[in-house]
């Protein structure tokens, strides 16, 4: 049978064709692929009305400008899967959206010849946080390590505040709507079209089970209207971000507990689980959503043992925002860590790791636990050898430094960036690629580490009082102290000696 | 059910299988069970883990009986025996979804009318049932559950169009929810008739 194609002239004034064949359904819409594979067309069930139109037209239009046409904004186009236009078809409204790029479609899939069938399909982020999907069903070659892990989060991150700052809320983040792709480290915010911009378009779902802010079950019984109605928002964004940061770096949800709220009826149970008795498995004093370990299959082992691999060995830039998400701020909106927090606690996080000296580590990086005698929390393989840690201090008047509490961990292949040398410099998606090449190098030589400078103009060794130049290296150990520029930001590293 | 409709029936469980073993949240809560029913009443497949199913071929005698009330006496007692209930000491199972697909009439007429209470409310979430052919009664579905579809055909397409509809019913759970809906079932195929 040869392929109905439709050919429309969309909202931008391009011409749009599709394959008038349903080839995937999400929540709210039935998505058509064009031609070509270039793109899809993701139409509306519901029939089209003009508030939706123009909020259509708006997100592909002025809010799409509002985040591209800045600086940063060619990077930025690897975060989201941004529609481009809005069409109509039998009075039905959709949007065109670029197709995902190939890093997020499983290469390899599943295990013994992709025996579940999903190579080429999307890599939706429950696979990855699914102990069980790692450990029986996911091709080895898919799964990636810890450290990839981490700056899948970065991305998500930082696709978020990107979009907070505009004045947009996702109002939809979940696994299903954001994909991930822990082999290379990247990850897409895709499904924008129900961006909720406050005070002129309100959200037109509220969410995906999982990442529903408690706030929002709890009151979605409630007319839409009401007053004490909660919808999505910016700081519900913020709970569904802190889930999934818990969730891609610990294999499991942070409030799915074995507490039971409702012994008779299991849906509300999950209502209340959600809503309004979410507790943080992990909290501190009130221990009891506790995950029973004593009921865990083998393959959830130890990820869903919070005794085995508490919240904590995510390191505590991480921990201290795992406890204002899930412990002060899960029923105080308000309280709840920014995205930008996020953002600067998981790129800080990065410099904490060390890798793993197990070659069978399944994870293959840690964040360092401030230990003398570090291990990997994972597999428990202990740290072997020096481990210097570099503290970081920052001028902020003249000759006096403070410490930035920002720690990095030294391992052969680490290097010293912008963004360690100067504290106004931060990686984000406004760094030039100037500022992105590496200042400096560390290396290992007969059991000691050193620094080696490449492009600092005027580091300087303030224990021996001298110079190091542009090629030049000096010793890393205890109480060294290094200025990697004088500049206004400037840091000053000073040198601390764990391992053995 | 014979030659084509049954070779389509088993076609749409590999396919509603190998769809849910594509889905991540499937692949880590969802168990099948089938049961068949003609003039005996067969657990074809019991209460399994949908990534260690083996799915049976699915076979029918030419004629007899539809013994449909006595197949939900047996899913009854299935869901009392094999449905873990929360206890004190942990979590139970989710609410569990019933398929019902038949091509004739209920045979077991009193059985049918006796069971349909006990069964709505031994907690299902949802309850499905599909008239497949023009032998298939949608009115007594309908005294059972408010989602009955009817295929007028009982072709491969159609057949693959309804289990389709079944898998996103499974699936539904793990999707975006509306501000406005509530649970609803996922919107039926065009082939499909929803039985009003």
């Amino acid at each position: 049978m040869a392929a109905n194609i439709v050919t429309l002239i969309a909202s931008d004034g391009s011409t749009v064709r599709f394959i008038n064949e349903i080839k995937a359904q999400g929540g709210v819409k039935d998505v058509m692929f064009s031609p070509d594979g270039g793109y899809v067309v993701a139409f509306f069930r519901e029939k089209a009305d003009s508030l939706a139109r123009d909020r259509l037209l708006e997100i592909t239009g002025r809010y799409r400008e509002k985040i591209f046409n800045q600086e940063g904004g060619d990077y930025l186009r690897n975060l989201y899967c941004w529609p481009t236009a809005v069409v109509e078809y039998e009075g039905r409204l959709g949007v065109v959206v670029p197709f995902y790029r190939d890093c997020f479609f499983f290469e390899f899939g599943s295990r013994n010849n992709d025996m579940l069938g999903i190579r080429r399909k999307e890599k939706v982020g429950k696979w990855f946080a699914t102990p069980g999907h790692r450990t029986k069903f996911l091709d080895q070659r898919e799964l990636g390590d810890w450290m990839r892990h981490l700056k899948v989060c970065v991305m998500l991150a930082r696709a978020v505040r990107r979009m907070h700052m505009a004045g947009l809320s996702h109002s939809d983040l979940g696994y299903n709507n954001c994909l991930i792709d822990p082999t290379t480290g990247q990850a897409c915010l895709i499904d924008i079209d129900g961006l909720v911009v406050p005070g002129r378009h309100p959200p037109a779902v509220i969410g995906t089970p999982d990442f529903i802010a408690p706030e929002v079950v709890m009151t979605s019984h409630l007319a839409k209207d009401d007053e004490k109605r909660k919808l999505p928002s910016r700081t519900t964004d913020l709970h569904a971000l802190a889930v999934l940061i818990y969730m891609y770096l610990l294999y499991r949800h942070p409030l799915r507990g074995d507490k039971i709220h409702d012994p008779d009826d299991s849906q509300r149970d999950e209502e209340l689980m959600m809503g309004a008795r979410a507790l943080f498995v992990e909290h501190p004093t009130d221990t009891s959503n506790r995950v029973n370990a004593a009921n865990l299959k083998e393959s959830e082992l130890p990820w869903k043992d919070t005794a085995k691999i508490p919240y904590k060995v995510t390191g505590p830039y991480l921990a201290g925002l795992f406890e204002r998400a899930f412990i002060d701020g899960l029923h105080d909106a308000s309280k709840r860590p920014t995205a930008d927090e996020w953002e600067t606690a998981l790129v800080k996080t990065v410099d904490l790791l060390q890798p793993c000296s197990n070659p069978n580590c399944g994870q293959k990086w840690y964040a360092f636990d401030n230990k003398q005698a570090p291990r990997c929390p994972f597999c428990g393989t202990p740290h072997r050898g020096k481990l210097p840690v570099l503290n970081l201090y920052s001028s902020h008047t003249k000759g006096k430094f403070l410490p930035d509490n920002h720690r990095v961990m030294v391992y052969s292949g680490q290097s010293v960036f912008r963004w360690h040398e100067n504290r106004f410099v931060f990686p984000n998606e406004k760094l030039s690629a100037n500022d992105a090449k590496r200042v400096g190098y560390f290396i290992e030589h007969s059991g000691d580490w050193f620094l080696v400078n490449e492009r600092l103009p005027r580091m300087r060794d303030l224990r021996g009082g001298q110079d190091v130049p542009a090629g030049a290296r000096v010793l890393l150990d205890e109480g060294a102290q290094i200025l990697l520029s004088p500049e206004p930001g400037g840091r000053l590293v000073v040198v601390q000696m764990a391992g053995n | 059910m014979n030659g084509e409709p049954i070779v389509a029936v088993n076609a749409g469980l590999q396919a509603l299988l190998t769809s849910l073993r594509s889905n991540p949240y499937a692949l880590d809560s969802v168990h099948l069970a089938i049961t068949t029913f003609d003039s005996e009443i067969k657990e074809v497949l019991p209460m399994t883990a949908v990534a260690d199913v083996t799915l049976p071929e699915i076979t029918c005698p030419k004629s007899g009986a539809t013994l449909l009330g006595a197949a939900l006496e047996h899913i009854f007692e299935q869901v009392q025996r094999d449905v873990r209930k929360t206890t004190s000491a942990e979590k139970g199972d989710w609410k569990p979804i019933l398929v019902i697909l038949t091509d004739g009439k209920p045979t077991d007429t009193l059985a049918f009318s006796e069971v349909i209470p006990r069964l709505q409310s031994c907690g299902f979430a949802k309850i499905v049932a599909c008239a497949a052919g023009p032998k298939a009664d949608p009115a007594q579905l309908k005294r059972l559950t408010e989602h009955v579809v009817s295929l007028d055909t009982m072709d491969a397409s159609s057949f693959s169009k309804f289990f389709e509809w079944v898998s996103a019913t499974f699936s539904k759970d793990s999707q975006s929810r509306g501000a406005t809906a509530s649970v609803d079932l996922p919107p039926p195929p065009p082939e499909v008739n929803i039985v009003v």
